[in-house]
């Protein structure tokens, strides 16, 4: 596997060692980093820095983490509304991952999209638009297209358990089981589908029991277990990559705030968030570190130091970026020929 | 050199043509692959190019755009068919939600080359579900070509113009047409350009503004007018999005008189928007009121023959505009 450290944190020196060591590390970094910038976007929200909204997928980090970290720059992601982070595993600047925040000129699709709705082209995250499925039904269509091309490259479709009772899900999952087409669909299943609790979205206990409907394999994991996740995802890559076909990656994890930030989630017992907060994926992996002696407070503080940079510069450079001038307005609705 | 080809055969010999010059191009829908589509658009396409390229998808609309939608993002040039007009509906999410804003929504960064083949209009005895002609559905989406030729030679030109085009384009073909337009098309390679209308006739009393199976009965009434000395300019729209308005404005500042005419249903069809763009800029050009002949806002076209035909704009209709019309 490829060294990621000049994607997690790009200027911290990992201690080079043994390749788990390595990789440890550097999914460890990538958790803080999507964990730090994902509740420094919740705040700078709830300053009025910014318009919108914001989704947090908070909660959720090891889920992406685990299922993104290992593709390479040439693979795909189709994110959701709660995958503004796979921007940042993917490698996009964490300035461009502000501005968008911001809706700034300097943004990759300049201020077009809302906050949290993503995508960076040269490194192939898909702008997601907020009809929940499409993306997925989209990355769909991606696939088939890397495969007809001959193509080695996959892609990897992340969304919540609400999208999977929607009939682009089925459709989509259905046309990629026939085709055998270079997809992971990861789904985040975190409880509540806004607030509509799992139980009313469907009768099956694993969402990853669907797959067998559609012809490969499906797999039901713990979503707060990054290296559970990553394990079954790397897995899931090298079998699309190779021809082989879809995977479907049930990961059972939870999102500690609202469905947005304008959401106070009280449809939620304060027990069941607190229990999940005990489960917090950031802590348990510290732990795993910690046992394996990777990880001293003196790394620890070093990596969230050179985050902590990395935020600051990246939400000066988005704060003094300027908005897009209002006669931008009609540009980018038709392909200039 | 030119033949005299029916436009269902001028249809798949564009297919044919681009996929033979251009690798990227491919066509997926149902049934289109070994059956050859229900009006055999495609016949032979598969013994030709291979189940890769003509491909049989499963039955489900939405993902057939949205697929091609993906495929288009990493540089393919897909040929989406819709078998029937009628069942767009599962594909208006892809449609207008993807497809038509992909562009917009990545500031450029992500295209959407589409060409959707779209099967429609009545006529034909169809009944509800195989009859509609709903084009003006996707004229309210920026971002979405839409075009719908009249004749064999724009069938094909048309149809090459739309799988070039880096935009997403709704190519509806009427399905009275298939077999009954026929025309002279060349056998080389031509386009005709889409957002260009064509004026059919010439004629200084009037401007019949219509497209598609429309096109050929405005033709008809325009003769029959025109044995009582009233002159009608008749204009093929060709694309109704993006529209040619200054080709219609031109004609009705000349003429001082516009008769549209559509199959698609009244209200919010493509005439209430003609009427309102002449309405603002040629104003003061007009001696007399702009008239519709349409389709009427009836949910769909029903089935028994009598019930149709009252449905159906036919040349009558059209006549009797004209010389409502003409009166002023």
């Amino acid at each position: 596997m490829a060294s990621k450290s000049g994607r997690a944190v790009a200027e911290l020196e990992v201690e080079k060692g043994e390749n788990g060591r390595e990789l440890m590390v550097g999914l460890y970094q990538m958790l803080v980093k999507c964990r730090m910038c994902d509740e420094k976007a919740r705040i700078l929200f709830r300053q009025g820095k910014y318009a919108g909204n914001f989704y947090s997928g908070v909660g959720q980090e090891a889920a992406e983490v685990g299922a993104a970290y290992s593709l390479r720059e040439d693979d795909w992601i189709a994110p959701s509304h709660r995958d503004w982070t796979s921007n940042i595993i993917k490698g996009a600047p964490l300035k461009l991952c502000f501005a968008q925040l911001f809706g700034k000129a300097t943004s990759p699709d300049r201020g077009k999209s809302t906050p949290a709705h993503m995508g960076y082209p040269p490194i192939h995250t898909i702008t997601p638009a907020s009809s929940i499925a499409g993306q997925l039904a989209v990355g769909t269509g991606v696939a088939f297209g890397l495969k007809r091309l001959g193509r080695d490259t996959v892609v990897v479709s992340f969304f919540g358990d609400g999208a999977t009772s929607l009939g682009g899900f089925h459709e989509a999952l259905n046309f990629a089981g026939v085709h055998r087409l270079p997809i992971i669909y990861v789904c985040q299943n975190n409880l509540w589908a806004e607030s509509v609790p799992l139980r009313l979205q469907t009768a099956l206990t694993n969402l990853s029991d669907r797959a067998k409907a559609y012809g490969f394999p499906g797999v039901s994991v713990d979503g707060n277990d990054v290296m559970a996740v990553y394990d079954v995802a790397t897995k899931a890559i090298a079998r699309a990559r190779s021809g082989e076909g879809p995977t479907f990656i049930e990961c059972k994890t939870y999102r500690w705030y609202g469905h947005s930030e304008i959401d106070p989630a009280k449809y939620r017992t304060k027990e069941e968030v607190e229990s999940w907060k005990k489960r917090d994926p950031l802590v348990l992996f510290e732990k795993v570190l910690r046992d394996k002696k990777l990880l001293t407070d003196e790394l620890k503080d070093k990596i969230a130091k050179t985050v902590t940079q990395e935020i600051n510069e990246a939400v000066e450079f988005a704060e003094q970026s300027p908005y897009p001038d209002a006669s931008e307005l009609k540009d980018h609705i038709w392909a200039q020929e | 050199m030119a033949r005299t080809l029916t436009m269902i055969e001028a249809i798949t010999e564009a297919m044919a043509q681009e996929m033979e010059r251009d690798e990227r191009v491919f066509v997926m829908g149902e049934d289109i692959g070994l059956s050859g589509g229900v009006f055999k658009a495609t016949a032979g396409l598969y013994d030709k190019f291979g189940e890769e390229r003509v491909l049989d998808t499963p039955l489900a609309e939405g993902n057939i755009i949205a697929s091609a939608v993906g495929a288009s993002m990493v540089g393919l040039r897909p040929i989406a068919e819709i078998q029937f007009a009628d069942f767009i509906t599962p594909a208006m999410e892809s449609i207008v939600q993807q497809a038509s804003k992909i562009r917009y929504r990545s500031a450029g960064g992500y295209g959407c080359s589409l060409t959707v083949r779209i099967c429609c209009g009545g006529g034909t005895g169809g009944g509800l579900y195989h009859s509609q002609e709903n084009a003006s559905w996707f004229v309210h989406e920026p971002g979405l070509k839409v075009v719908m030729p009249s004749t064999p030679y724009d069938a094909k030109g048309l149809l090459l113009a739309a799988i070039r085009d880096p935009n997403p384009v709704l190519y509806f073909e009427h399905k009275k047409l298939y077999r009954t337009a026929k025309g002279d098309v060349p056998e080389g390679d031509y386009t005709v350009p889409i957002g260009k209308a064509e004026t059919r006739r010439q004629g200084r009393d009037m401007t019949v503004v219509t497209y598609g199976y429309m096109t050929s009965l405005c033709l008809e009434a325009a003769e029959q007018m025109s044995k009582n000395g009233v002159e009608a300019e008749v204009i093929d729209l060709r694309t109704l999005s993006p529209l040619d308005r200054d080709t219609v404005l031109e004609s009705v500042r000349r003429t001082n008189k516009c008769l549209i005419v559509h199959e698609d249903k009244r209200t919010l069809g493509i005439g209430g928007e003609i009427s309102a763009i002449i309405a603002e800029e040629a104003f003061e050009d007009l001696d007399g009121p702009i008239v519709r002949i349409t389709g009427p806002d009836v949910p769909a076209i029903p089935f028994a023959p009598p019930l149709e035909h009252a449905w159906m704009v036919n040349t009558e209709k059209i006549v009797a505009g004209m010389q409502k019309l003409a009166a002023y």
